[in-house]
C-alpha cells in the first residue's frame, strides 16, 4: 500500500454526547483519519505610519506624538488624536517614568528565556498621557514591584530580532 | 416592525479536543438541534449569520459559505461575523438587526471555534495576541492572559478584591456545569482547590481561567408572524422575545484609556453597552428585574469585574456580593447557570449563541431542576473582546 506521509493515525471516535452506536445519527461517520496538517506563514510586514517610533529606537530615542488641538503626548504613538481627530506631530520624550500596573507571568510571547518569569508593565513616561507596556528588568531580590514605582528606559547593547527589543524598563533606584 | 422572537437553540458538545469533526461539522450538528427545538424545517429559513473568531485556528477561510454549502441553504443569503471572544454576542445583534430591518424574516445564527487541543496552546495564544495590540505590545511580549492578570491585579489594589473571591466564581461556575451535558469541566471544587492549583499569570491560578474548548452553538431568530407561519412549536411552548441589544467598543490598549475611568481595573465599553441595552428593554435596575444573567467568565476576576460593568452593583462590591451568595442559584441573580466559559468552555465563536441558548431554555424552564431559576422571565447575556474593546449585552425575554 503506498504510504500517506501526513496521516497520523486512523481511529474511531464515538458520539461526544455519549450516545450508544445504536441510536447515533451519526455512526456512519465516526471513522476518523487524523492528519499533521503544517501551516506557517512569513509575512513582510511594514510598520506603517508609525514606523519612526521604531526607526528612532534604534538611535536609543523614545517618540510619542502630540496632537495640535489639546497638546496631549500619546505614547504609544497614534497617527490621529483620539479625542480630537487632528493629525499628530512627533515628540521626543525622556526616558523615565512611572509604573501603573504590571503581571509577572512565567511565560510570555517574545521573550528572550523561559527560565525567568516575565513582567509586563504599563509605564508612563514623564509627559506622556498614556502608558506604555514593555518589559521590566533586572528588579532587586529586595525590592518589592508596586504601581507609583519609578522605572528608566535601558537600551539592549546586543543585536535584535524586532525593534521592540531595543529598550526595557528597570527600577530607577 | 415586528418583534424579533428566540424560536430554538442547540449545542454541539464543548470539548477539550473533538477529533469527531470540523467546526462545520459541529455547527451542522449545533443547526440540526436548534431547527429540531424550534420547531422548524431549515428549507424554510431565509438567511444564516455565521460567527467565528480565527481563520487560522479553523483552518478555513469563509466557514460562513461552507456552512450555508454543507446546510444546504444555498442560494439563500449568509453573513459572516467576527468580534474575537465577542463574536457570538455580535451575531445576535446582527441577526436581530437584520430581521427588524425587514432584510430577512428569519435567521440561523450559528457559532463555532476549534481551539481544543487540535491547536497547541501556544499558537492559540499568539493568534489571540493578534487580536490585540500587535505592533507595540504583541511585540514587547505581550499576551491575553498577562492583560487580563494586570487588570484583576489593579481591581484588587483599588478594592481589596481578594483571590478566595476569585475562587469562588470558579466553584460556582464548575458546579453549575455538572448539570449541563454539553460542558467540558464540569467539577465539584472547593475554594482550596483552586487556590492549589498552580499560577498560570498571577492571581490567576489553573481553575480561575476559561477552558480552551471546541465546540458549536446555534439559535434560531424570527418576527413573531414568521414563527405564527413556520414553527411546529411556536403554540406548544413559552414565547421568548430579543428585547435589547447594546454594543461598544474601547481603546484596545489598556494604557490608553482614560484614568481614573476605567483605567486598568473596568470595563468601560461593557457598561455602555449594558446601558444601551437596558434602555431598550426598559430596564432601570438589572438586580431586581432580570432573574438569570450569562456573564463574560474569560477569567473568574472577567465575570467580577463584569458585574460592575453591567450596573448589578457599584465598582468594588462584586467581590462581597458574590460572597453574600447574591449570583448562585437560590440568589437574587444566577449568574452562568450553563458553567460559562470556566466550566462549559470557550470555543470563541460558539460561546456568545450558547448564552442565548442557555437563557433561551432558562426563560422556558427547561433546565433541570439543580439549575433551574424559579419563574425566570428575563435573563441577560454579556460577552466581549480582546479586554472589553468589544462588548455586546442582548437581553430576551419570556411573556406568556
Amino acid at each position: 500500500m503506498v504510504k500517506v506521509e501526513r496521516k497520523l493515525e486512523e481511529i474511531m471516535v464515538e458520539s461526544p454526547d455519549g450516545i450508544g452506536a445504536s441510536d447515533d445519527e451519526w455512526a456512519a461517520f465516526r471513522r476518523i483519519e487524523v492528519i499533521d496538517f503544517p501551516l506557517t506563514f512569513d509575512f513582510r510586514h511594514s510598520l506603517g505610519k508609525l514606523s519612526r517610533f521604531f526607526l528612532e529606537l534604534e538611535n536609543q530615542r523614545l517618540m510619542g506624538t502630540c496632537c495640535p488641538v489639546c497638546h496631549s503626548i500619546w505614547l504609544p504613538p497614534r497617527t490621529l488624536c483620539p479625542d480630537h481627530h487632528a493629525v499628530n506631530d512627533w515628540v521626543e520624550l525622556g526616558g523615565q517614568g512611572v509604573l501603573e500596573a504590571f503581571s509577572i507571568s512565567s511565560y510570555a510571547l517574545g521573550a528572550d528565556s523561559a527560565d525567568e518569569s516575565v513582567v509586563l508593565a504599563y509605564v508612563k513616561l514623564h509627559g506622556a498621557k498614556t502608558a506604555l507596556l514593555q518589559q521590566l528588568r533586572n528588579v532587586p531580590r529586595d525590592k518589592q514591584i508596586e504601581p507609583g514605582m519609578p522605572v528608566k528606559v535601558v537600551w539592549s547593547k546586543i543585536d535584535v530580532q524586532h525593534p521592540m527589543q531595543l529598550f526595557w524598563f528597570e527600577p530607577d533606584i | 416592525m415586528e418583534r424579533v422572537v428566540v424560536l430554538g437553540g442547540g449545542i454541539s458538545k464543548f470539548a477539550r479536543q473533538r477529533l469527531d469533526g470540523s467546526p462545520v461539522d459541529w455547527i451542522v450538528e449545533a443547526s440540526m438541534r436548534a431547527l429540531e427545538d424550534a420547531g422548524v424545517d431549515i428549507s424554510a429559513i431565509d438567511h444564516s449569520v455565521v460567527a467565528y473568531e480565527s481563520e487560522i485556528l479553523a483552518r478555513q477561510v469563509t466557514m460562513g459559505q461552507v456552512v450555508q454549502d454543507v446546510l444546504g441553504l444555498t442560494p439563500k443569503p449568509s453573513i459572516r461575523v467576527e468580534a474575537g471572544g465577542g463574536t457570538g454576542g455580535a451575531a445576535l445583534r446582527t441577526a436581530y438587526a437584520y430581521i427588524r430591518s425587514g432584510l430577512c424574516n428569519s435567521m440561523l445564527v450559528v457559532g463555532a471555534d476549534a481551539v481544543g487541543r487540535q491547536v497547541p496552546a501556544s499558537t492559540v495564544r499568539e493568534v489571540y495576541a493578534l487580536s490585540g495590540d500587535v505592533d507595540f505590545e504583541m511585540a514587547a511580549g505581550g499576551f491575553f492572559t498577562a492583560y487580563y492578570a494586570l487588570m484583576m491585579d489593579a481591581h484588587m489594589r483599588q478594592y481589596g478584591t481578594t483571590k478566595e473571591q476569585l475562587a469562588r466564581v470558579s466553584v460556582k461556575n464548575h458546579r453549575n456545569a455538572i448539570s449541563n451535558p454539553f460542558a467540558c469541566m464540569p467539577m465539584a471544587i472547593t475554594i482550596e482547590d483552586v487556590l492549589d492549583s498552580p499560577v498560570v499569570v498571577s492571581p490567576y491560578r489553573k481553575f480561575d481561567c476559561a477552558i480552551l474548548a471546541d465546540g458549536a452553538a446555534a439559535l434560531v431568530l424570527a418576527t413573531e408572524r414568521w414563527a405564527r407561519e413556520h414553527s411546529l412549536a411556536w403554540k406548544k411552548r413559552p414565547h421568548v422575545y430579543f428585547i435589547g441589544s447594546g454594543s461598544a467598543t474601547e481603546r484596545v490598549r489598556l494604557g490608553d484609556r482614560p484614568q481614573p475611568y476605567p483605567g486598568y481595573a473596568h470595563f468601560r465599553a461593557k457598561q455602555e453597552a449594558a446601558k444601551m441595552a437596558y434602555k431598550m428593554a426598559d430596564i432601570k435596575n438589572p438586580v431586581a428585574e432580570l432573574d438569570v444573567a450569562e456573564v463574560a467568565d474569560t477569567f473568574t476576576g472577567v465575570e467580577l469585574q463584569s458585574y460592575e460593568a453591567l450596573g448589578f452593583c457599584d465598582p468594588g462590591q462584586s467581590g462581597p456580593l458574590l460572597e453574600e451568595g447574591v449570583f448562585d442559584l437560590g440568589g437574587d441573580l444566577p449568574v452562568n447557570t450553563s458553567g460559562g466559559m470556566i466550566g462549559q468552555g470557550a470555543p470563541p465563536g460558539g460561546v456568545g449563541i450558547a448564552q442565548g441558548v442557555e437563557i433561551l431554555s432558562q426563560l422556558r424552564g427547561e433546565r433541570p431542576s439543580t439549575v433551574q431559576v424559579k419563574n425566570a422571565r428575563k435573563g441577560l447575556m454579556d460577552i466581549h473582546g480582546g479586554t472589553s474593546s468589544y462588548a455586546v449585552v442582548s437581553i430576551f425575554s419570556q411573556e406568556d
